[in-house]
């Protein structure tokens, strides 16, 4: 018979309320509407997409005028990437014809969260015209 | 529900013209295409839509108050396009309006410009336009002009109700639909869509300005995809991507 391992209890308690975080974080993006960007950081979030499949998680994210060696695919744990990039040049709000907001963005910055398991290690980035593609094979039950 | 919307005009419409349409949908297709005419064949506004339905929203223009679904033109050409997603539950209502209003302009054919979502799009270095006709005359038409037919399968949105409108009014009509992104801008589609409009009607546009513009049109365009993805899940718009089941 296998003899599971117990957490320690401060590790359980802290993944208790991570992922308690990362709830509320899902449901306060589907409740409260914000803004796509960050004034404060200088970052935008990019448009983004995930399709399970059953070999893999295969994330896209839309990354005009990015500069392609900039590119960061950042796993900060089992379940959640980091991504982030720098723009070919900065973007105001004057540009895109708003002249009541004021400020710049230099970056895209977003966070994805896997929703089942999956081998960050393994994970295979692809980079063209734009698109970032992330290819994570899921993790197979034994 | 037609009565609670009304066609205002700003200035005289010609007759015998041709109706373009560009709704936000996949890709936003149809109205980065109907963006880039505006601005290459220089049309001004002729005409808005006013409705209590709407929701209480103004795109504000050189900070004056416009309509979000208006209606450009020339002496030849008739644009409908809305800046924002038209929420479900008022497509019909809406697309019933402006296709009364155009038919009471005797135009001459509608055309909606449209994109049709393809899987691994991002690997496709040559984008197909296809297209769907409220006669039969009207796919023919199509046909002999190098445009192929999407003979089978589903179609969501404002496209689909002006052609059902279309065809039951028996007024001549053309979806053009670019292979495009689902979820994400994408202005190589907006210029194919127009090239196959350029095939049938003979429009022709410069689209070379909108595909070097093409990063930053993404870029912009971002907000407005994110609304546009909100309201296709509601249409439940991924049907256009299942199986048929033909029933003959």
């Amino acid at each position: 018979m296998a003899i599971k391992k117990r957490k320690p209890v401060r590790g359980a308690v802290d993944s208790y309320f991570n992922g308690l975080e990362r709830e509320f974080e899902r449901w306060r993006e589907t409740l409260f509407e914000r803004p796509s960007w960050n004034l404060k950081a200088g970052t935008m979030e990019p448009l983004k997409d995930m399709k399970v499949t059953s070999t893999e998680v295969l994330v896209t994210v839309d990354l005009p005028l990015t500069v392609e060696s900039s590119l960061q695919v950042k796993p900060l744990d089992v379940d959640t990437l980091e991504i982030s990039a720098k723009m070919r040049r900065t973007v105001n709000f004057r540009e895109f014809g708003a002249t009541h907001h004021k400020g710049e963005f230099q970056r895209f910055d977003c966070y994805i969260q896997v929703p089942v398991p999956v081998i960050m290690d393994d994970m295979k980035i692809k980079f063209k015209k734009g698109l970032l593609e992330l290819h994570i094979p899921r993790k197979q039950r034994r | 529900m037609d009565e609670q919307i009304s066609i205002i005009e700003r200035t005289s419409v010609p007759s015998d013209a041709l109706m373009l349409f560009g709704f936000p949908d996949v890709g936003l297709v149809g109205v980065i295409a109907a963006e880039h005419l505006v601005s290459e064949l220089k049309l001004v506004e002729v005409a808005y839509v006013d409705s209590g339905l709407l929701p209480p929203l103004i795109v504000l223009h050189d900070g004056l108050p416009h309509s979000p679904i208006r209606v450009f033109g020339n002496d030849k050409v008739l644009l409908a396009v809305s800046e924002t997603p038209l929420p479900v539950e008022l497509i019909y209502p809406v697309i019933e309006a402006l296709i009364n209003w155009g038919k009471s302009k005797k135009v001459r054919m509608m055309i909606s410009l449209s994109g049709i979502p393809v899987q691994d799009r991002q690997d496709l270095k040559a984008l197909k336009v296809f297209a769907a006709g409220s006669t039969p005359a009207m796919l023919k038409m199509a046909q002999d002009r190098g445009i192929e037919v999407l003979s089978e399968g589903y179609m969501v949105g404002p496209q689909a109700v002006i052609l059902q409108k279309c065809a039951k009014l028996g007024l001549p009509a053309l979806t053009l639909m670019a292979q495009c992104f689902f979820n994400y801008p994408d202005p190589e589609a907006g210029a194919e869509v127009l090239k196959g409009l350029a095939m049938v009607m003979g429009i022709k546009v410069d689209v070379a300005k909108l595909l070097e513009k093409g990063e930053e049109i993404r870029l912009k365009a971002r907000d407005v995809m994110q609304r546009t993805q909100q309201e296709m899940s509601k249409m439940k718009k991924t049907q256009e991507m299942d199986i048929p089941m033909y029933v003959s």
